[in-house]
This record gives structure tokens, sequence and C-alpha cells, in this order.
């Protein structure tokens, strides 16, 4: 190849890649334990978020703090939390974290819906969504010993198995509820920064509460309701199988026959 | 495949000896039976039933029609058949998990690894893996520009089209579109791309000078799961299936809006178009049937039991 033919490839690679916007670098700030299910499913995520990036433009970083650190910090994109209750609606509420997608990754309390807190995103399941989904299987199944989950590692559908089997190579587990969480919250945060092209916490918020339809490889495109929590398919488990998916077929209203509708 | 496109062809394979016949076979592969169904395309019965290993997925004809290639996810390999003789031809080793391809008008398939974030480019006249592309996770749908400049490859878990440069093997743009693209499609001298996006509901146009979104359209079908998407010769008309929906679209290619839609079977994935464009077949992946539709009534005409979980179609007319 002559010397012109190789300036002029390399010119046209470099200025189709100046095509692309500025690279964004974002982090994101989390509390919770940094080994682990929850941990692993977030590094999945990021790195699935950063492959995306290399494409993209986009570089994301998971910072992890403690509620102290939380406390100096002034700008923040997007928070991550896996704690209790109490904790997280005390960040949620924290004045300067308003407008700060803050996403609740393991707590399953109903309260934290019922308090329909405007930057507050729960990603894990609600006990009233295990409970309406148990009561749904149960009227077609009396004394079934089943319980509910989020996710299993023997989901197939809505090309789980690639997830399952891409996090299980990844990371040395099976992908559970926390994993499955993690790596949600990760990849919505992606998702939203690629769309919007910002990092704006006030931008993302809007867009993840209005306009996001994510891919949780769960199904239909997932949005959240008013009460924050994230739509989602849940799974009737019995002796670590999979016995089927709520809501039931035929049951009135869809996903949202789990769980707290809306805010009062 | 346009006359361009065969003219372009046969320069390159100057080797190649005369054009045979059509068979007019339509061949089916059926991903959970590791079967290929051989169908006449002209009475629309099964002629017989090739076993060349498992889970045969992406399905399609060299340029000169003379063989056929099936990617066998399982097997990380091509399989390839004569098509007149059916005599099965050998494997190929095609990286992992090869779920579909395209075939460049050169004769190389560009393949997507579905497991491994990559697409592959392979010759098949020697063996030889030309290149290993990354993308991103989950490549689903790969389709060669009909002047071959370019290939597209869908990744369906970063929701994104990419522009491969066939010359360079470097990817140069890459697309936003909405979640889970699957299938792609050109027009015919390759100025426009068609999309599919099976959660977001979608379909898109894409000017594949500019790199960008000229249009786009949420389909209204209830349960619908865009998958496969095939254009007409005169590129007037888009023909997209549906997944769940159990329906082919039948769709104005220039402005996106629905003009009707035809029951199929089950979970509809793959789709072939006749080459005078008269007639459609569906791969019904949960009703094991193909569906054939005549075009111009937009009516299904007949319906042929074919192996389990048909995937994608290939004809030879």
């Amino acid at each position: 190849m002559t010397k012109i033919k190789i300036w002029g490839l390399a010119l046209t690679f470099l200025w189709s890649q100046s095509l692309l916007a500025e690279v964004i670098d974002v982090t994101i700030h989390y509390v919770g334990p940094t080994e682990g299910s929850v941990w692993l499913g977030m590094q999945q995520g990021m790195s699935e978020a950063n492959l995306q990036g290399e494409f993209l433009g986009q570089t994301y970083t998971i910072k992890p703090v403690t509620l102290d650190e939380l406390a100096d910090l002034d700008e923040v994109t997007a928070l991550l939390l896996a704690s209790d209750a109490e904790t997280i609606v005390a960040v949620a509420e924290t004045e300067k974290f308003n407008n700060v997608p803050v996403f609740n990754l393991m707590s399953d309390e109903d309260n934290l819906r019922a308090a329909c807190l405007p930057n507050l995103l729960n990603i894990s399941i609600s006990q009233q969504m295990k409970q309406d989904a148990l009561a749904q299987w149960l009227a077609k199944h009396p004394g079934s010993k089943a319980h509910v989950q989020s996710w299993h590692e023997s989901f197939r559908k809505f090309a789980a198995s690639q997830l399952n089997s891409r996090f299980t190579k990844a990371s040395g587990i099976i992908m559970d509820d926390d994993s499955w969480a993690g790596w949600a919250a990760v990849k919505l945060i992606s998702d939203t920064v690629a769309r919007i092209q910002s990092d704006d916490a006030t931008k993302m918020l809007n867009y993840l509460r209005n306009d996001i339809a994510f891919d949780g490889q769960k199904g239909a495109g997932a949005t959240f309701r008013q009460t924050g929590q994230l739509r989602q398919l849940v799974l009737l488990i019995e002796n670590n199988k999979i016995m089927a998916e709520a809501p039931l077929r035929g049951v009135k209203g869809g996903l949202d026959s789990l769980g707290l509708l809306s805010c009062k | 495949m346009k006359l361009k496109q065969l003219l372009l062809s046969s320069l390159v394979l100057v080797s190649a000896s005369a054009w045979a016949d059509p068979t007019y076979r339509l061949f089916v592969t059926n991903e959970k039976s590791n079967t290929v169904s051989v169908i006449d395309s002209r009475t629309g019965k099964i002629e017989t039933t090739l076993e060349i290993g498992d889970r045969p997925r992406g399905i399609g004809l060299s340029p000169d029609q003379k063989i056929l290639y099936v990617a066998l996810s399982e097997e990380n390999a091509i399989g390839m058949v004569d098509v007149a003789t059916l005599e099965f031809l050998g494997k190929l080793k095609a990286g992992e998990d090869p779920e579909t391809f395209d075939v460049h008008p050169n004769g190389n398939l560009y393949l997507s690894n579905e497991d491994d974030a990559k697409a592959t480019v392979l010759n098949p006249a020697t063996g030889e893996i030309i290149t290993e592309i990354r993308v991103g996770l989950e490549p689903e749908g790969v389709a060669v520009s009909p002047k071959g400049d370019i290939a597209l490859v869908t990744s369906e878990s970063t929701n994104m089209v990419h522009v491969i440069d066939t010359a360079s093997h470097k990817v140069v743009a890459n697309i936003l579109v909405a979640a889970r693209p699957r299938g792609l499609a050109f027009n015919s001298d390759g100025s426009f791309a068609y999309v599919s996006s099976e959660i977001g509901n979608e379909l898109a146009i894409i000017d594949t000078t500019t790199h960008t979104i000229i249009k786009k359209v949420v389909l209204d079908i209830p349960k619908s799961k865009p998958m496969a998407i095939k254009i007409s010769p005169d590129d007037k008309t888009l023909y997209l299936t549906t997944g769940r929906a159990a329906k082919a679209a039948i769709i104005n290619a220039e402005t996106l809006e629905l003009i009707a839609t035809v029951d199929v079977g089950k979970r509809v994935w793959g789709a072939e178009l006749s080459r005078d464009g008269a007639t459609l077949y569906t791969a019904d992946g949960v009703s094991n049937t193909v569906s054939v539709v005549d075009t111009a009534t937009q009516k299904k005409v007949m319906t042929i039991d074919v192996g389990k979980g048909p995937w994608g179609l290939a004809l030879d007319d």
C-alpha cells in the first residue's frame, strides 16, 4: 500500500471518529459491599457499559464511598445504594441529591415504594410484588411451596440465557436477584447517558422516569412506575426450578398486577 | 439478488463455472430438531430433510447460488451443502457461537458471534478466517450492502448498528437504535438500510452515507417483536416478521406506514422473499411451520410443516 493510501485511510478513520460527540466520563457513586453478588453484578454492568461506551464515546467508573464521604460530595451523577431502607430514604431525601437518580438495589421494603420519592428508583422487587405474584400462582396451584425471585440462573427466555452465561463466565458465580439489580442499574444509567448524550443528573432522572424502555433481558422494554418501581416480570421458583413467570397468563393488568401501582 | 450484484459477483468469481438453473428449493433451518428442511417451492412439498449439524440458525447461499451455508451455532461452524445435489460438503470453523451471517458479493461470509461480541469474516473457499471485528454485546443481524462496500452488524444488548468498512474491516460508525436491534436489510442501491428493534418494537431507516436515522416508527401491532426484514425488488414495500404477534407486516418502505398484516404462524422469525417479490416465506418458530404469503393479495396461501423451531430461510430461485 502506498503512503498516500495509508494516510487516506487513517484520515478517513480519524474523521469518522471525530464525528462522535465528545467523550463523556461518567462516575457513579455507590454505597454498599464491595464484594459478593450485587457488587459483581455492578461490575458486569460496568464492563458492558464501557464496551458500549467504546463505540459511542463514554466511559463509566463506579466509585464506592461511605455515607460520610457521600455527605462531603458536591456533585453526583447517579447513586447506587445496596443498603437498608432507612439509609436509602435518608440519602434520597438529602437536599443536594434531590435531582440525582438514586437506585435502590436490594431493599424489598414496600415503604420505599409508597414514599413515592421523585428521585428514588427501585430496581429490586418489593414485598408486595412478591406477595401478589405468589397469590396469582397459589390461586391456580394451592399448596405449592414456591417462592418469588426477580431472577434465576436457569432463566433462558428473552436472552436471559446469554446474560446468565456471560455473567457467570466473568464473575464465577451464578446471577441472582442482587447481581441482576446491580447489573440492571448500571445499564439503565449507560443506556440513559448514551441516549441523551449527557450525564447531567436532572436530565438523566427525567429520562429514566419518563422515557426509558430498558432491555433488562426480561422481556418487554422496562419502565418505571410513578412509585419509582421498575416494572418487571418475576419468577415462581420451587425446588430451585422456574415454575412460572408472573404476571401469570390471563391476569388482568399485566405487569401492573404486581405491587403498588401508583402514588396517592 | 439484483442483476448488478450478479454481474459483480460473476466478475469476482471468474473461476466459477457457468450458472446453474435454479432448483427452486427453499431451505429451512430447524433450530430445535437440528435439521434443514428442503422444500420444493413450486409445490410446497418437502423434498427431503438434511442432518448437517447442531443448532442450525443462520442460512444463506453463495453468490452463484451453488452452495448453501448454514450456521451451526452449537458446533461453532458453518456447514456447506451443494444446492443442486444436496451433497454435504463439510464444515468450516466460524468462531464461537455463529448465529447469523450475510454473504458478500465476493463470496466471503460476514458472521455474528453471539456469545463473543465479535463479527467474523470467513472465506468459505479456503476456510480462512480473514479477520475478527470487535462489536457490541450479543451481535445478531448482519447485512452486507449490495455493492459490498459496507457490512452492518446489530448488537442486541448494546443497542447499536455497527457500520463496518469491508475494505479496512474497521468499524467506521456506530448508530444507537431502539432496544434489542435484530434484523437488517438494504434497499437495492444500498443508500438506505432498515433495522428492526425487538424490545423497542421499532423500525428505523438509516442513511448509509451520513450514518444517521432518517425515519423511525413504533409498530402498532399488538405483542409485536420486530425481527426479519425483506425489501421488495422495486424498493417500495418492506416485509417484517413480528415474533409473538404471529403476523407478517407489510409496510411502505418510504413512509414506514403499515399497509397490512398477514396472519402467519406463532413466533415468526426468519423470512425470505422470492426474487420476483411475489411470494414471502416465513419461519414460524413455535408453530413449526413455514407460511407462504402471496404478496399481491396479501394473503397466506399455504402452510408447510417443517422441523422443530424453524429459524431461517434461503430460496434458490
